[in-house]
């Protein structure tokens, strides 16, 4: 459906580098990565608003590496959600309508039924100034698919709303993509808003794209430290084999993964929430160790345990009510541990 | 009662002769002949002439400064041009050469002994006392007034307003018609107000450029050179007058629009 192929971008401060992406209709594609990643950049190139200088971009088997923005019939709804602000809500739902040959009266019923799907009736006349950060993100989006764009872009789309509307603003985009079976291309920076949203993607750093696919499988096999790390990976350690056996470089701690570990492996993570109390769990404990609770940082709802072996620390996310239950404090000593699968190697 | 910080008394105090500086002279004069000679003067036809002369190539000059003025600081705004700080400060130029210069300048261009002004005369164009003449020098006073006002302008609309109109389906043009424009009409109409006081105000320039046809300053000159202060000053307090008045009815029009 899209397709990049070797695109690369050269700005005066940063560049995209050697970028393939294929993109397959009906995806949530979401292209991930930390600030200043060059995310945005690969989008506005995308668009079309920033020239490649290399490489070949194919939308439906053409070719439109150099046709101009406005007639890729693609579409991105920005962070700050850029409406027109000498127009009232309904001129910037319509501002588009012109260029597509949308027949009047098709384009009114597109405009009704977005303004119900998206609950926009009691603002439709409004001037953009006076709209709350969920309802300018309701309007940019109705302005954009008013018009059935091939591909709708969305640039960091839930993080710069309140709180109180960014999970209005996830379900709300979930809806969307599978009521109008529309392809989408999400760029984000968080991770738990893209396992909800998307099934594919690829995570992007310093302009080269580090891993792409299944989002589950970026999420489960991570590929390299860069990716484990961002995809919430903890207890990241460079590893050896002795002797057939798995061990920890730092201090000789054998680690006993499901998986044997490639020859190109050169660490090991765990997930600090597959991380449990050897009382309360019901895994075969292969991996298991005594240590005392050194450390309790709260992360909101969770917990950040920090357990203390002889020799070595383990980070785990365990829930309040867990610590609370089971009257766990600072300084108790505990005996933890974690499944074989949990271990993941890259 | 509020209390005012000793700082603002200060800086009361130092700002107050500055204000008398400006008002002192100009209500002076303003309030020195007398109303029979203020009557007098405006029944003179040379002097109505003068003015509205001043009035409006003024005027015309600041059309001109928007209809061409309006592309180039677009692109100041928006393009990365090459020399573009080169090219900002030759458009600031106007404000610091003596005036006579700029007249001088111009002139030397236009004359006979030069290709340009060779090339101007076998197409028609006189430059030297006429009214051609003044509209060019009032145009090269008043340009950096308007470049640097809409300038602003197009600096204070986002450039992703462009960009997201450019991704909903529209063109260059019509994105600067439908979104550019209307966001900085006022700018706009700010830049041709400033641009038609400053080209008013000029006398250094025009003197040289076009003695005759006669504009409000030049004549101004004229009287007080010939006549002396008296007869000199019904027709500044006219022009003055005018010109004031325009201003505010301007102001105030594209203020009503605005709302």
């Amino acid at each position: 459906m899209i397709h990049l192929k070797n695109i690369n971008l050269t700005l005066p401060s940063f560049a995209l580098k050697d970028i393939n992406l294929d993109i397959q209709k009906n995806d949530f594609f979401s292209i991930i990565g930390p600030t200043g990643s060059g995310k945005s950049v690969l989008l506005e190139g995308i668009m079309g608003l920033i020239p490649f200088s290399s490489g070949n971009l194919i939308l439906e088997n053409n070719d439109i590496t150099t046709l101009a923005v406005e007639k890729r019939n693609l579409a991105i709804v920005y962070q700050d959600f850029a409406l027109f602000p000498h127009l009232d809500v309904t001129q910037n739902i319509f501002y588009g309508v012109p260029y597509h040959k949308i027949p009047k009266q098709t384009a009114q019923k597109r405009f009704d039924s977005l303004v119900t799907t998206l609950g926009l009736e009691k603002i439709t006349k409004r001037s953009p100034k006076n709209l709350s950060g969920g309802e300018k993100q309701r309007v940019a989006l109705a302005r954009s698919l008013i018009f059935n764009p091939i591909v709708l872009l969305l640039d960091e789309p839930l993080s710069a709303l309140d709180p109180i509307f960014h999970e209005e603003a996830k379900q709300l985009l979930k809806k969307i993509h599978d009521d109008l079976k529309i392809t989408m291309i999400m760029v984000s920076h968080n991770f738990s808003d893209v396992l909800y949203l998307a099934n594919r993607g690829a995570i992007i750093k310093n302009g080269s794209i580090m891993q792409q696919g299944e989002i589950v499988s970026i999420f489960e096999r991570p590929n390299s430290k860069f990716t484990a790390s961002f995809v919430g990976m903890k207890n990241i350690h460079p590893i050896s084999m002795q002797n057939g056996n798995m061990i920890i470089i730092k201090n000789d701690i054998e680690i006993i993964p499901a998986h044997k570990p490639s020859k190109t492996d050169e660490n090991m993570g765990i997930r600090p929430e597959d991380i449990s109390l050897k009382a309360f769990s019901t895994d075969k404990f292969e991996n298991c160790f005594q240590g005392k609770i050194k450390k309790i940082t709260s992360n909101g709802i969770f917990l950040n345990i920090y357990l203390q072996t002889q020799n070595f620390q383990f980070e785990a996310i365990w829930p309040r009510s867990y610590l609370r239950d089971h009257d766990l404090n600072i300084g108790k000593i505990v005996t933890f541990g974690f499944h074989p699968e949990s271990v993941h190697t890259f | 009662m509020k209390r005012i910080e000793p700082l603002s008394w200060l800086f009361m105090f130092i700002s107050m002769p500055l204000i008398l500086l400006l008002t002192l002279p100009l209500i002076k004069m303003t309030f020195q002949p007398s109303v029979e000679m203020l009557i007098e003067t405006i029944r003179d036809k040379d002097v109505v002439n003068a003015i509205a002369r001043s009035i409006s190539l003024s005027f015309f000059a600041g059309l001109l400064s928007f209809a061409m003025g309006t592309p180039l600081a677009y692109l100041l705004a928006r393009k990365n041009i090459i020399g573009k700080r080169i090219i900002e400060g030759i458009i600031d130029l106007p404000i610091m050469i003596p005036h006579p210069v700029v007249g001088i300048a111009i002139l030397s261009l236009a004359g006979r002994n030069h290709p340009i002004g060779r090339f101007l005369s076998d197409v028609g164009i006189q430059i030297m006392g006429t009214k051609t003449g003044i509209v060019c020098v009032l145009l090269f006073v008043g340009l950096p007034f308007y470049v640097n006002t809409v300038k602003a302008g197009f600096e204070s609309v986002p450039i992703r307003l462009e960009n997201a109109s450019r991704t909903l389906g529209a063109g260059a043009f019509t994105t600067f018609m439908r979104i550019t424009f209307p966001l900085t009409w006022r700018h706009m109409i700010l830049g041709i107000i400033m641009c038609t006081a400053r080209a008013i105000s000029e006398f250094g320039a025009v003197v040289i450029v076009a003695y005759h046809p006669m504009t409000a300053p030049v004549m101004i000159y004229e009287r007080f050179t010939a006549y002396g202060l008296k007869y000199s000053q019904p027709i500044a307090v006219w022009l003055i007058i005018i010109s004031f008045i325009l201003f505010v009815i301007l102001r105030m029009l594209s203020r009503s629009i605005n709302q």
